[in-house]
């Protein structure tokens, strides 16, 4: 988070300098008075160079910005990734233990009866295929982590995980615009994996999908399941909810 | 901020070049006679193209005074049509020159319409890079290259 | 004209399934996309029949050469001297020669045309791979030729071939202060260049029509004053029509892949905004509407949407917009100034010049512009163009000039890993290639 706060203020840093820049390109109040047509001529190009240099800044912020929210959505999952592997306590390296098996009731509220009986083979080959599909993600390596995350999911349907798996193989269309993919995987992870920590995140961001491909009834209806299924959600994603039910004008 | 110092100081740079070259030509060959008013002269005596900086299409101040001198002699001798041809060096994608050639001319037109010149007098056209002159793959022949020239018909 | 007509399949679904059973030096296919991978031995034996046999077998040894996939192993060391267009060759001599395949072929008369059959050997597993037999007027023999690369290429490769096609480009001559620059028409390998303008006045940027049987282009007016337009030109009749007359210069054409419309530029007062236009009916309308400079549109291989380059943000980058204009974003971010996008056929990579410093470079990128990768550079590089497979790149090359000598301008082609690049050979100087869509059958 400092990270993303310090990135942000540099970027605001820039963006106040080039306000200085233009207000020293543009013509003195003394000078507009004169109006001859070269004045006026030159002065027109001197606002156009302006608008240029303005459009490529807010170009790159704007794409800077985007960059900053992935990272930091890839650096919730990762940390989450985590948490859930520390719950668990089969860590990577053989972390420890959560003291008290009660620690992961607070992530895990709306996680119902722990996964079906028979859950593959808990081997590191399932995590590890997890974990190098979620790194692709973070690499931006998009269609990598989609066929990571299908070839663990086609392998490890009923595996802890598995739901996360079906999100994140959601937002890997999603981050490539391809929403009628997108949508399907997150109305999957829904379906499939209701009770799954990643449960809401999936309904809420098939909701988002829906809107984005102007499907606004359809996400509405999304929306107003939510409260509904994830009563217990934090407050975060229940806030969230709220905002893209007035973005889009849910009654 | 660092850009628009160098910016600034790359201008005054050009003021300084620009008088020193301008003495250049005064003591240049000054000896050939040629009729006022004639394309030579203006060729000549008062300079038929400006030149700009690589990917700009601004008017630098020597050519300013280039398109002042220009438009002063074009008032003069009123029986000409001018066309404001554009031109780029070979550093950029074809058509993209094309382009900046056009904004170029443009420049330059505005700037003579602006001297009083009448828009319905001036053409354009921009030739990209398909015409240097001089050729050459240098940084010499590069800013002669990118130029915009007022030729009369 | 009439084309060469595929008549009969002999057994191109006789693949050879086994073949990843059999423990082999050289096996008769090849993964482009793989890092690394040796060309492909094959030995392609003169087609039996008639006196052109031998230019045919010719051909298809240039072509499956010249793609960098193939290794076309010299007629002077074949063993099997006896080998039969329709009996299996004797595979023993093949592998000891080091070949993974064997191509045989016989020609014979129909009518008053030429008869093709030819058969492509697995010598690993020994079965045969491919064969397909043709029939055309005999002076179409280099078209037979070609399609019989594109079946071996894609019977080995899994990918289409591009032999059957041609290129189009601007061929120069002269000094750089006077050049002479004309759109001139070849095969791909080089063979029936013509040029289809006279010279008098400067033609570049050719681009094919998706049927091939158009061009457009821009050039020059015969009078100096007068801006360059945009033509559209009938390759056979040579008729050409100004594609609207409109105040201020237009270029950058380039066709919609239906080939109903030609996306352009049109320049004026200094303003440079994109636009498209109806083929059939001439209506013009505009897709862009800024005070910069938008140029080079192309495309994308659905038609769905058009990539361009735009300096309205200061340096030239690309965007993205839909096709009817509207939801322009940027997708460009790197260093360096982004020129002349081109879609892929099949959609997945968009192509660009980039100049960064005092270089060029011929890269590709994703349409969202991530994985972004350079594949040629130079001093002078420009101007990408696809082979219909979406797998090789043309573009060309300009050597710098010096001491009043123009630098050569080259054409070149390289595949997509950036691996295999080589001259494309042009009878003069050449710029802008466009590469056709595979020649209709």
């Amino acid at each position: 988070m400092a990270a993303f706060a310090q990135k942000l203020s540099a970027a605001m840093k820039i963006f106040r300098s080039s306000l200085l820049a233009i207000a020293l390109v543009l013509p003195t109040a003394a000078g507009a008075q004169r109006a001859d047509p070269v004045y006026l001529e030159d002065r027109f190009n001197q606002l156009q160079q302006s608008i240029t240099m303005l459009t490529g800044q807010i170009e790159q912020l704007q794409y800077r910005n985007q960059q900053l929210q992935q990272q930091l959505e890839k650096m919730q999952a990762d940390y989450e990734y985590r948490l859930d592997q520390m719950e668990k306590g089969r860590g990577g390296a053989g972390g420890p233990r959560p003291a008290g098996g009660a620690a992961g009731g607070g992530a895990q509220a709306a996680a119902p009866p722990p996964p079906p009986p028979a859950p593959p083979a808990a081997g590191g080959s399932a995590d590890q295929m997890y974990h190098d599909a979620m790194k692709k993600l973070q690499d931006g390596d998009n269609a990598g982590a989609e066929r990571g995350f299908k070839a663990f999911l086609q392998s490890n349907p009923k595996h802890t995980l598995a739901g996360n798996a079906q999100y994140w193989l959601g937002e890997s269309y999603y981050a490539r615009k391809d929403y009628q993919n997108a949508m399907t995987a997150f109305a999957e992870g829904y379906k499939n994996y209701k009770t799954s920590p990643k449960g809401p995140d999936n309904l809420l961001k098939l909701g988002i999908t829906l809107a984005v491909m102007g499907r606004k009834a359809d996400a509405c209806q999304i929306f107003s399941k939510f409260s509904q299924d994830y009563p217990r959600a934090p407050d975060l994603q229940k806030r969230r909810v709220d905002q893209e039910r007035q973005k889009n004008g849910c009654g | 901020m660092m850009k628009t110092f160098k910016a600034l100081a790359a201008i005054a740079a050009m003021i300084v070049m620009a008088a020193c070259s301008s003495q250049q030509e005064a003591a240049g060959p000054a000896t050939t006679t040629v009729t006022p008013g004639s394309i030579a002269d203006f060729r000549q005596n008062v300079g038929d193209r400006v030149f700009f900086d690589t990917d700009q299409s601004t008017i630098r101040e020597d050519g300013r005074q280039t398109l002042a001198r220009q438009a002063e002699w074009l008032k003069k001798y009123g029986q000409y049509k001018i066309t404001v041809e554009g031109h780029c060096d070979e550093r950029g994608t074809r058509e993209y020159n094309f382009a900046l050639g056009e904004r170029r001319a443009n420049a330059a037109r505005q700037y003579l319409i602006a001297q009083g010149i009448p828009a319905a007098r001036i053409n354009t056209v921009s030739f990209g890079k398909e015409n240097p002159d001089p050729p050459g793959s240098d940084e010499a022949a590069w800013a002669r290259n990118r130029r915009a020239v007022t030729a009369l018909q | 004209m009439m084309l060469p007509r595929r008549s009969t399949i002999l057994g191109g679904a006789a693949l050879a399934a086994g073949a990843a059973a059999v423990p082999a030096r050289a096996q008769l296919t090849i993964d482009m996309t793989r890092p690394s991978f040796e060309p492909v031995p094959i030995a392609i034996v003169d087609f039996a029949g008639d006196r052109v046999g031998a230019d045919i077998a010719n051909v298809v040894r240039n072509d499956l050469q010249n793609s960098g996939l193939f290794r076309s192993i010299p007629p002077s060391s074949f063993i099997q001297r006896d080998v039969n267009a329709s009996t299996p060759p004797r595979f023993p001599d093949w592998r000891q020669i080091g070949a993974a395949g064997v191509v045989v072929g016989e020609v014979g008369q129909a009518g008053g045309n030429i008869k093709v059959d030819f058969r492509l050997w697995d010598v690993v597993v020994g079965q045969q791979a491919a064969g397909l037999s043709f029939t055309s007027q005999p002076a179409n023999w280099r078209r037979l030729a070609h399609i019989i690369a594109d079946a071996i290429y894609k019977r080995v490769t899994g990918e289409e071939g591009y032999f059957d096609t041609r290129i189009a480009y601007v061929g120069e001559s002269g000094p750089g202060n006077a050049r002479v620059k004309r759109i001139a028409i070849m095969d791909q390998d080089g063979a029936n260049n013509r040029y289809i303008t006279d010279g008098r006045t400067i033609a570049v940027t050719p681009r094919f029509s998706p049927t091939l049987q158009e061009i457009v282009y821009m050039a020059f007016g015969e009078d100096r004053s007068s801006p360059p337009r945009v033509y559209l030109q009938n390759v056979d009749s040579g008729r050409r029509e100004l594609m609207g007359n409109f105040p201020g210069m237009s270029f950058a054409p380039r066709f919609s892949p239906d080939g109903t419309k030609v996306v352009m530029s049109i320049a004026a007062e200094g303003r440079t905004n994109i636009y498209e236009m109806d083929v059939r009916g001439r209506a013009l309308r505009r897709l862009t509407n800024s005070s910069a400079i938008d140029t080079s549109p192309c495309f994308s291989n659905d038609g769905a949407q058009i990539v361009f380059n735009s300096d309205r943000g200061g340096t030239q980058q690309l965007y993205v917009m839909s096709a009817g204009g509207g939801g322009e974003r940027r997708i460009s971010f790197g260093e360096g100034r982004y020129a002349t996008p081109v879609w892929s056929p099949r959609g997945d990579w968009i192509a660009f010049t980039k100049i960064s410093g005092s270089s060029f470079g011929i890269g590709v990128m994703r349409p969202d512009g991530g994985g972004e990768r350079m594949l040629a550079s130079g001093f002078l590089v420009e101007g990408p163009t696809w082979a219909p497979n979406g797998r090789v790149l043309a573009y060309f090359r300009q050597q710098p000039s010096s001491a009043g000598r123009t630098g050569a301008v080259t054409l070149h082609q390289v595949d997509i890993t950036g691996r295999f690049e080589r001259q494309i050979p042009t009878p003069t100087d050449a710029s802008d290639p466009a590469w056709s869509p595979l020649i209709p059958q």
